[in-house]
């Protein structure tokens, strides 16, 4: 049978008859909220948008087996310290809990800074990462949570990762980047091929405007993931 | 020492997903394509359309490369995301070896319709692999990715003798945890995203066609 040469060449390119026209509602969607609170835990600020970059690393992360099997491609895996690793899901796969052995996969913490960068899919750490402590310039960061279920409202569901950072570093703190930081680990099943990427970025957004933390003040980011909100 | 916020859980739903937000590009899109060829190869129908039905298991396998599976760095327990919606084991039941966790897709089409859920398990009528009455033959699948967006692909032919009409497609996530010396397989299947064509895809007999199930972020 002839066919058309277009057969199973990708169309990676969203085409424009499917852009978003303001009345189809996005099947999914990644939100920001952001509540700045004074040294009396005063609600002074709730900061809300849109939140729109997975990185590089995490597609490639969520990439199907099939991909990399049928292809026998590899990607490289680039972590926040600019170590890089070439990676393909075979032999070794994502770490996964079992009763002794422990090479965790496991998220770290909302980092935040001062910084921005013009290609966040791109980007592999934050262009300016605020520390965590109490010195000028620091924040303290706080014990990232997640939720441990996908609560659901109709056909809308959603979960949210959320991290609370305080400021004592004596002056005011402004935050312009907020990123996801996961560890994650490969190890085949039978223990070996064990890799540790180290710390990912794998969420990034640079904020539509600044957020300034005061001095004794807290600030709390929820990353909310929803599907048909 | 800090404590995450203080607010209501109320509150918080209320706050963390807002629909308030200025009417600016959104965090996503997704379209369906479905190209049609006639015996002799010719493009016969080209239908696109946007994508709107995922289910709460598009979210449980996003956390993976978001979250991680562990609890934290200090537990050895899968997320409650994982176990709660997905029905994944906390732990994988190994004491000596390691275990790993991967997933692999396939799309299947039907031709019946129904109301969508969060927790959809399968199409309404799904059109069976074969030569007979109302069955396509279900050919290569495939996958690509940009920075941003990642897309699917089947190529299903028609050689049962009489036109069929397509008019569901579901994209299914298979996921399994795999440990070395592991008793017990884990092996799920989930239906990742459902969707009917606002008009039917019509596949002639002897005809091919590719359908495209295209996921992007908006970077």
């Amino acid at each position: 049978m002839m066919v058309g040469k277009d057969i199973g060449e990708p169309l990676t390119k969203m085409p424009k008859d499917v852009y978003y026209n303001g009345k189809d509602v996005p099947t999914f969607n990644a939100y920001l909220t952001i509540i700045v609170r004074d040294k009396d835990r005063k609600v002074i600020r709730v900061h809300r948008q849109r939140s729109h970059s997975p990185t590089y690393n995490f597609i490639y992360l969520l990439l199907p087996f099939s991909f990399y099997s049928t292809s026998g491609a590899k990607v490289t895996i680039t972590n926040t310290s600019g170590g890089s690793t070439s990676w393909a899901p075979s032999p070794s796969y994502i770490t996964y809990p079992n009763t002794q052995t422990n090479n965790p996969s496991y998220i770290i913490m909302i980092q935040v800074g001062n910084g921005s960068q013009s290609n966040p899919s791109a980007a592999t750490k934050l262009a300016a990462p605020i520390p965590s402590g109490t010195g000028s310039g620091q924040l303290v960061y706080g014990a990232v949570s997640v939720s441990s279920n996908i609560a659901v409202s109709g056909n809308s569901a959603y979960f949210y990762i959320v991290q609370a950072f305080s400021n004592e570093s004596g002056a005011n703190v402004s935050i312009t980047e907020i990123g996801i930081i996961t560890q994650i680990q490969v190890n085949g099943v039978y223990c070996g091929n064990t890799v540790n990427f180290g710390s990912l970025l794998v969420w990034y957004d640079v904020l539509s405007s600044a957020i300034t933390v005061p001095n004794q003040g807290t600030v709390t980011i929820y990353y909310t993931f929803t599907v048909n909100p | 020492m800090v404590a995450p916020d203080l607010v209501s859980e109320e509150d918080i739903a209320k706050l963390i997903i807002p629909d308030d937000l200025p009417n600016d590009e959104p965090s996503f899109k997704a379209y369906i394509e479905a190209k049609v060829y006639d015996k002799d190869g010719h493009l016969i129908q080209h239908h696109r359309q946007p994508m709107r039905s995922l289910t709460q298991y598009f979210l449980a396998l996003m956390s993976i490369p978001l979250i991680g599976t562990f609890q934290s760095s200090s537990t050895n327990y899968a997320t409650g995301i994982l176990t709660n919606v997905l029905g994944l084991p906390s732990q994988a039941s190994n004491n000596s070896d390691c275990a790993g966790i991967k997933w692999d897709f396939s799309i299947q089409l039907g031709s019946g319709s129904q109301e969508f859920s969060l927790t959809l398990s399968s199409l309404a009528a799904p059109i069976a692999n074969g030569t007979g009455p109302g069955q396509l033959t279900y050919l290569s699948k495939a996958s690509s990715y940009t920075g941003t967006s990642i897309s699917l692909f089947i190529t299903v032919q028609n050689v049962s003798g009489s036109t069929i009409n397509v008019t569901e497609i579901g994209t299914f996530w298979n996921v399994q945890v795999l440990c070395g010396s592991c008793a017990t397989t884990y092996n799920y299947n989930f239906l990742f995203s459902y969707d009917t064509f606002s008009t039917p895809v019509s596949i002639p007999n002897e005809g091919l066609a590719t359908f495209q199930v295209t996921l992007e972020f908006s970077g």
